[in-house]
Order: structure tokens, then C-alpha cells, then sequence
């Protein structure tokens, strides 16, 4: 049984979610056994990643390649579990199962009845496995695939609130990423017309013999795939739809939206341009110069506008545009070190920003406020929550000791050994923002008197699921050893192909 | 130039598939009203997929089915074809999905025309949208 | 008047729209439809019904439960077949190699699980279209 399990894994880290998803649905009466079903089902997607990882670590650097149904490439879809893909695994079924813990017992304030919930449930799940997928697939149109499923789901989770803003943000972010994926899947089919394979590993190799002879379709086919997946990934000019998303989704929803969703898209942009368009490629179109360039506009621009925010869901989302800066940044410096500060600082902001949106929702539940200037008091009235706001701020700003500094340490260092200036001036301007537009909020929340009403406490699972997300921000700032390592090879891979 | 036009011709499905994606981007992007944003993005996806099927297409070739053809015809590529079924299928629950969205929002606002929908949020809603959920 | 002549065309209509539904969704490996455009006309013919005889006749014909209860087993039914292989140590969704008699191309029982695979993906389609359909005409009224 062990034998059978181990030689499927790849497969299993994606079909777990999804299965248990399916199975959800009638049972929308009985929700205590929905939800003890649904965090089974995150809790098996990370037993199965660990797994998964500690089998491709026996392997020592050659990676876990399963055929589904047995067709090799190019006639089947092919699942390779390598460094990156056991990485990315870990990060989104790691985030994902705190967050499943939050939203125990508290979502029938925020979404309504009994079956809207179990939607709920479906749509996370779903969301899960396709990221999931999105980690281990080296299938072109299998990645179309997987983003069509994020995208729907993630849909589905910002308009689960009853609220018509939701609605608004929903159908905002519904239009705008069918628009990205539209183009994405234009890019997938000038990459097949121009190589004639649809799995990634192909047509690279036949990629960097045939570009030569088609500038301009290459050229085409390189700006759809950016385009299509920097709408979705809310790069800087593009990200229009996410404050509103965001900021209206329920705060299970927002968690995973902004700490994973955003970030799985940019995986599949860095496969694509790494793996299948390749490093002299993207030299010779200046492709890199671009991905900073729209990088370190976004660290400024999203940072700039979180400062104007008054309510702090939208604050968080605007920040999580000015980190989606970083992670392009780091994408686009094309060296080891800058991609490995570029993946570290992937998966800890998705710990951090899950951490700061579940703080903020279980603040917003209990007290019922959103706007900064109206959470005085918190911090001595709900200590654990603002405890953890508190961490995951400092790991967002990057102080030493929590996990936000090793990312964008290795971000620096890539940047100086790249030789430009601009991203080390934008990365420490980045900060310094950050800092400007968290600190108030920690300082409203500490040092104002609060206000005489008694505020209705989080219960056991919100706090159980806030001093996890809190704990692994320090875990990782402190002794990021193996996760770092894990980052490492995992940017070599990548870099493999540069 | 008279050397683009004979290519142009010849390409014509891409060329068409062209200019329904230029359309469509252009609707959804500009047109104030929701139904027309959604019609723009279902031309936009009808072009994708034209593109990927002519891209199967060999002039001469006979459908890819096994039992009606003679050993000897050239099959057209299948692969286009079977990839825009996944493609039709989303972009079918993506309109099911926004056609639900926008019945919900012309409940609440009234109106399907956004111009007025941003026009009336502050009135409906309250000043900036939420205070609570 | 009109109603009258939209019932009795349906009534003489309708069951052909739904056999010739099932009939493109078994064909899926033979003929171009398959399993999806299969599905999405049997649903349609659901659609009508519920259309022209009423929403209430219509859900008296498919009620939510079965509605609820196809849409997740149609799904788990394909997991099902893609689990074929694997007691047998081939990966998920092994056709051939799960030692799945294939039978000869052309007729109706070939490609192994394909069939079966488009069985389950065709109810489940139908189902969601007809879910769809009484989703939005619920909100309506």
C-alpha cells in the first residue's frame, strides 16, 4: 500500500484536495463534518508534499517524473516533481491547512447559510489541489488548465460574501482574469504552432533552435505569456482588480488569495519563461530588464497607495501588490542568488500575509471595525491576534530574525551581483514603506486607550491557526536552514536552463 | 508591403482571428455596460480558438476519423481541436459565472451600466463600501 | 394558443433531443461531440422542458437532489476509473496499459475506459447546466 502511494505521489498531492472536494457537497447539512472533512483533506495534501519531498531528497537533484496513464511525452501529460515543484508544494499545502483551521466555526457570520459554506469549502479545496498542480505539471496546456481552475475558484471565494461590493470586485476580477487567461492561452498556442510540442521540457529544446527564424511570433508569444500572467499575478500596472478583491473576500478567502493564488501564477510565469522560452532568449528581447523594471515600479507604487488606504483589509491588499514587486524583481535579475531571495520570499510572504489577513479578520469579526483609526485598543484586548499582526508585520518590513529579511537579503545580494542599483534603492525604499504603513496600525492597536465595550474573543481554532502561521514566520526568519537550501536547489533548476 | 498582402490572403483564418481579438479586447476594456464587457470577452476567446484550429488545419485534409477515411489520406492535426473543447468548456462556465454576477448586481444597483453602477455605490452601499461584513 | 403548440411540438420533440444526447455522448470515441457537447445536450433538453412547461414541472422532473448528488458522483466517477490502474502499479488514468480490453476502433465499445470516463463527465454536465439554469431563473423571480 505504502509502495502504491509512494509511486503516485506526484499525482496525489493534486487529486487528494480534489476528491474530498467532490465529495462535500451533499453533505452540506452535516458542517462540523464538512469542515473536519475539508481540514483532512489540507492536512493530507501537506502529508502527501512531505512526502513527495523526502522522496525527491532520496533522490539526490533528479527529479520525480510521472506519466498520467502511462503515455510518455510528447503523447501524454507529464508531472515532474522536482526541487521547485516539491518547494512550491510544500509552501501552498503548508499555508493552506492553518487557514482551513481559521475558518472553523467562524465562516457562517461572514458567508451565511449551511450550503454557502460547504461552497465554500468546495471552492478551497479546489483551489488547493489546482495549486498544487500548478507545482508539479510540465504540460504547456496543462498549466492553461490549472489557472482556469485558480481563477474560477478564486473567483467563487471573493464573491462568497453577501455583500454587493463583492459582487462588484468578483465580476471585476471574473473579466479581468479571463482576460489574462485568454492571453495565456494565445502564448500556449503560438508556443505550439512555433514548436509543435506541448510539454515544457520539448518544446524549449526545440524553442532554442527555432527562435532565430521567427522573431516576431517569438516575440508575440513572450508578450501574451507575460501579459496574460502579470493581469493574473497583479504585476504593477495590471493589478487593478486585487484591492477590491481582496479586500471583500472573507478573510479565509483573502489569506489564501494573496499569499498563494497571486504567487502560483508567478510560478507558472517563471517555468515558462525559464523553462520554455530559456535564458538567451529572454536576454536577447530584454525580457529581464522589463520584469525588474515593472518590478521595482510595483514596490514603489503598491507601497506608496497602501499608504493612502484607510481600511486595513485594502492596506494588506495594496501591500501584497508592492511583494508581487519584489517577487518580479527577483524573477527578472536572472541570477542564482536573486532567484533563490525571489522563491524564499514567495513562500514566506505567503506565511506572513496569511498571517496579517487572519489577524485582520478576526479582528474585523470580533470588533466589528475595518478602519485603522478605529482599532484602538486591540492590542490589549485581544493580545494573541495582535500578537500575531505584530510578527507577521515585522516580517513583511524584513527585520532580522523573522523570514521576510533572508528573502529580500538574497534579493539584494542578486541585485549587486546582477549590477544594478535600482532594485537595492527600491528594495530598501520598499521596506522603509512598509514599515510606514504597518507601524500605525500596531501603533493604534498598542498604545491607544480602548474603548469600554467588551469585544467577543476568537475562538480555539482561529487562535490555534494564528500561532501556527506566527510561529513559522519566526521558525523561518530564525532557522531557515532546510527550507533555504530547499530554495536553492530549486533556483538552480530554474537556472539551469538560463 | 505587396508582398504582405498574398501572405495575408493566404493566412486568412489568423488574420480574422486577429482582428475578433483586437474587437473583443477593445469591448471589454472600454464598453461601460457588463453584458457587452462579457460579450467581449467570449469574441476575444472565439479568437484564441480559431487561431489554435486553423492552426490543425491542413489544406487537403480529411477529418481524423479512423473508420470513414482510406489508408492512404493525410489526417488533419486532432490535438487543436481536442485542446478547444477544454477551452470552449471554461470559457462556458466563465459566462455562466458572470451572467450569475451581473444578475446579482442588477438586483442591487438597478442598473447594468457601470458607469452609473460607480455613480450609485456611495448611495447604496454606504461611503466607501463596508464597515462590516 | 402559443402555448398550446409550444407544449405539443415539445412533447414530440424533446425525448428525440435527449436520446440523441446520449446517443453523441456514448459515441465520443467513434464521432466528434464526446462526452461534453453529449452533456450539455441532454441538459438542454432538461432546459427546454423547464422552460416551456414551467419551473415547477421542470424541478419536479429533476429535483435538487439528484441534481446535487450527480454533479459530485460524476466527478468521483471519474476519479474512479482513473484509480483502475493503479492496484495494478500503472499511474492514474491508465487506459491501455491497466490492461483495459480495447476493443476495435470504430464500434461503440472501444477505447476502453474512454466511454465510461464520458458517461460520468456527460451526466455531470447536464446536471450543471440544469443547476445553472434553476440558479438563475431563482434569483429572477
Amino acid at each position: 500500500m505504502t509502495a502504491l502511494l509512494r509511486a503516485n505521489l506526484p499525482v496525489l498531492v493534486v487529486i487528494a484536495p480534489l476528491f474530498i472536494a467532490f465529495i462535500l457537497t451533499p453533505l452540506a447539512r452535516r458542517i462540523r463534518l464538512v469542515e473536519t472533512l475539508a481540514f483532512l483533506a489540507t492536512v493530507l495534501g501537506l502529508g502527501a508534499a512531505g512526502h513527495l519531498a523526502t522522496v525527491v531528497f532520496a533522490r539526490k537533484g533528479s527529479p520525480f517524473i510521472y506519466q498520467l496513464g502511462g503515455w510518455p511525452p510528447p503523447w501524454g501529460i507529464e508531472l515532474v516533481a522536482g526541487n521547485l515543484g516539491v518547494f512550491f508544494a510544500l509552501a501552498v499545502t503548508g499555508v493552506s491547512v492553518p487557514v482551513v483551521l481559521f475558518a472553523r466555526g467562524n465562516l457562517t457570520a461572514e458567508v451565511g447559510d449551511t450550503g454557502r459554506v460547504t461552497r465554500f469549502y468546495v471552492l478551497y479545496l479546489l483551489l488547493v489541489g489546482a495549486l498544487a498542480g500548478m507545482a508539479v505539471t510540465n504540460d504547456l496546456f496543462n498549466v492553461y488548465v490549472l489557472v482556469e481552475v485558480v481563477t474560477l475558484s478564486c473567483c467563487g471565494l471573493v464573491s462568497a460574501r453577501r455583500h454587493p461590493r463583492a459582487a462588484e470586485a468578483a465580476f471585476t476580477y471574473l473579466i479581468l482574469a479571463t482576460l489574462g487567461s485568454a492571453f495565456v492561452l494565445g502564448g500556449i498556442g503560438l508556443i505550439y504552432m512555433l514548436t509543435g510540442h506541448l510539454n515544457m521540457g520539448f518544446a524549449g529544446q526545440e524553442l532554442g533552435r527555432v527562435w532565430p527564424d521567427y522573431p516576431h511570433t517569438v516575440l508575440l508569444a513572450v508578450s501574451f505569456v507575460i501579459i496574460g500572467f502579470g493581469v493574473k499575478a497583479a504585476v504593477f500596472p495590471l493589478h487593478v482588480w486585487l484591492p477590491d478583491a481582496h479586500a471583500t473576500a472573507p478573510s479565509p478567502a483573502s489569506a489564501i488569495l494573496s499569499g498563494l493564488a497571486v504567487k502560483g501564477y508567478l510560478l507558472c510565469l517563471l517555468k515558462f519563461l525559464y523553462g520554455v522560452f530559456g535564458g538567451e532568449l529572454l536576454r536577447e528581447l530584454a525580457v529581464h530588464r522589463i520584469l525588474t523594471l515593472l518590478g521595482v515600479a510595483g514596490i514603489i507604487a503598491g507601497s506608496l497607495l497602501a499608504l493612502t488606504q484607510e481600511e486595513l483589509k485594502r492596506r494588506l491588499a495594496y501591500s501584497t501588490v508592492a511583494q508581487v514587486g519584489y517577487l518580479v524583481l527577483g524573477g527578472g535579475l536572472l541570477n542564482a542568488t536573486g532567484l533563490t531571495g525571489a522563491l524564499f520570499f514567495l513562500a514566506s510572504h505567503a506565511v506572513i500575509k496569511a498571517t496579517l489577513f487572519l489577524a485582520a479578520g478576526a479582528i474585523q469579526a470580533a470588533t466589528g471595525k475595518s478602519r485603522i483609526r478605529e482599532l484602538a485598543g486591540v492590542g490589549r484586548k485581544m493580545p494573541l491576534t495582535m500578537a500575531a499582526f505584530t510578527i507577521g508585520s515585522c516580517g513583511l518590513i524584513g527585520l532580522p530574525l523573522f523570514s521576510g529579511f533572508i528573502g529580500k537579503w538574497y534579493l539584494l545580494v542578486g541585485s549587486l551581483e546582477a549590477g544594478m542599483i535600482l532594485p537595492v534603492v527600491a528594495i530598501l525604499a520598499g521596506s522603509v514603506l512598509c514599515a510606514a504603513y504597518l507601524l500605525p496600525v500596531i501603533r493604534t492597536a498598542y498604545f491607544r486607550p480602548a474603548p469600554a465595550v467588551a469585544w467577543r474573543d476568537p475562538g480555539r481554532p482561529q487562535k490555534l491557526a494564528l500561532l501556527l502561521l506566527a510561529t513559522a514566520v519566526v521558525v523561518l526568519g530564525v532557522r531557515p536552514g532546510p527550507f533555504l537550501e530547499l530554495a536553492r536547489k530549486a533556483a538552480a533548476e530554474l537556472m539551469a536552463f538560463v | 508591403m505587396n508582398e504582405l498582402w498574398p501572405r495575408l490572403l493566404v493566412n486568412y483564418p489568423y488574420l480574422a482571428a486577429a482582428i475578433l481579438f483586437v474587437i473583443g479586447t477593445f469591448t471589454v476594456l472600454t464598453h461601460p455596460n457588463l453584458f457587452k464587457k462579457l460579450l467581449g470577452i467570449n469574441i476575444m476567446e472565439s479568437a484564441i480558438f480559431l487561431t489554435f484550429v486553423a492552426s490543425g488545419n491542413i489544406r487537403g485534409g480529411v477529418a481524423p476519423i479512423r473508420a470513414t477515411a482510406n489508408a492512404e489520406a493525410v489526417y488533419i492535426n486532432p490535438l487543436p481541436s481536442a485542446l478547444m473543447l477544454t477551452g470552449i468548456v471554461v470559457s462556458v462556465s466563465v459566462t455562466a459565472f458572470a451572467l450569475a454576477l451581473i444578475v446579482r448586481l442588477y438586483r442591487v444597483y438597478g442598473t447594468t451600466d457601470l458607469r452609473r453602477i460607480v455613480v450609485r455605490r456611495k448611495e447604496v452601499t454606504g461611503d466607501d463600501g463596508f464597515a462590516q461584513g | 394558443m402559443r402555448d398550446f403548440i409550444l407544449k405539443r411540438a415539445a412533447a414530440l420533440i424533446l425525448p428525440f433531443i435527449f436520446v440523441y444526447g446520449i446517443y453523441v455522448i456514448l459515441h465520443g470515441a467513434v464521432s466528434p461531440g464526446g462526452s461534453f457537447a453529449g452533456g450539455i445536450i441532454v441538459g438542454l433538453s432538461f432546459v427546454a422542458f423547464a422552460t416551456i412547461y414551467g419551473i415547477e414541472k421542470g424541478k419536479a422532473k429533476l429535483p435538487e437532489q439528484v441534481l446535487v448528488w450527480t454533479e459530485s458522483y460524476g466527478t468521483l466517477w471519474y476519479g474512479l476509473m482513473g484509480m483502475v490502474g493503479l492496484g495494478r502499479g500503472v499511474p492514474f488514468l491508465a487506459n491501455k496499459l491497466a490492461g483495459v480490453d480495447l476493443g476495435t476502433p470504430g464500434t461503440l465499445a472501444s477505447g476502453g475506459l474512454i466511454p465510461l470516463i464520458g458517461l460520468g463527465v456527460g451526466i455531470r454536465v447536464a446536471s450543471t447546466i440544469v443547476t445553472l439554469f434553476f440558479t438563475m431563473m431563482e434569483e429572477e423571480s
